[in-house]
């Protein structure tokens, strides 16, 4: 790795932690701080993912665990984010991970993807790329054959609308 | 600059012995345009884009992608698949105008 990619690399890190900071304030100010006690997969969800979640999966609420996303804390390009979803949930005949959904709340597409799986695959993971409008979170949420939802979100900083 | 379509790709582990869980990499050209982009001219630009992806192995569906513009141009996935016998693997992108792009390969056993 050459000198200049560390040196943009922090400054890009540097640029989205300032915005990260922006934005807590921001929060705090208008006293929107989430209670302690909240059920910890409903949190902070905005209602018009609340909304999609509802028609695709009617009261079905996702539940946290199970569930492995793995995103850049730090996205350079937001045209190309890598996502990576993988679950430790069983993949047998018997019982298996029927699909993989993928959610990202601040994109013009809310629902972004779906991933439907069956027993032959052996294990239940997705690889792929994809596009942010902005700083958001992204959504991994896992249905099961018995109909049991397992989510795990994490939030991705872009930095190219903020920075450049 | 007209932006390459097709040339779909799946790319398998050099080794695949009976009954192992494989990784199956697929990839396309194709621009994904959301529809909310503008030319030069300001004009709007049309969404186009891969909505749908089957995969069958030895003639039977094992997998379905339903996508959105929200998956980045020339897309990219990979997932699991188990090797439980030596049969083709066929991979079909579907777009929002009905162009399809198939691609097969052999799943063969190495060992």
């Amino acid at each position: 790795m050459r000198p200049d990619d560390l040196s943009r690399r922090s400054f890009v890190r540097a640029c989205a932690l300032a915005l990260a900071g922006i934005a807590a304030g921001v929060r705090s100010l208008r006293g929107e701080r989430a209670p302690a006690t909240a059920a910890a997969a409903g949190d902070d969800i905005p209602e018009a993912v609340r909304k999609v979640l509802r028609a695709r999966f009617g009261d079905r609420p996702p539940r946290e665990g199970h569930v492995q996303l793995d995103v850049p804390e730090v996205a350079p390009d937001s045209r190309e984010v890598p996502v990576f979803i993988e679950t430790d949930l069983p993949m047998e005949p018997a019982r298996w991970v029927k699909a993989i959904h993928l959610v990202v709340d601040h994109n013009p597409d809310i629902y972004l993807a779906g991933f439907t799986l069956s027993p032959a695959l052996g294990a239940a993971s997705i690889d792929t790329r994809i596009k942010m409008r902005r700083s958001s979170q992204v959504r991994a949420i896992v249905e099961t054959s018995t109909g049991e939802l397992w989510m795990a979100s994490k939030l991705v900083y872009t930095t190219l609308n903020g920075c450049v | 600059m007209t932006p390459a379509i097709g040339d779909p790709r799946i790319l398998l582990p050099g080794t695949i012995t009976r009954g192992a869980v494989i990784h199956v990499r697929a990839l396309i050209s194709h621009p994904m345009l959301t529809g909310l982009s503008r030319d030069a001219q300001g004009r709007a630009i049309p969404a186009h884009f891969i909505d749908s992806v089957t995969v069958e192995y030895g003639g039977e569906q094992v997998a379905r992608f339903e996508w959105t513009s929200g998956i980045s141009r020339d897309p990219y996935v990979a997932f699991p698949l188990r090797a439980t016998r030596e049969a083709p693997l066929s991979i079909t992108w579907k777009d929002n105008t009905g162009s399809t792009f198939r691609q097969t390969v052999d799943v063969r056993f190495t060992a």
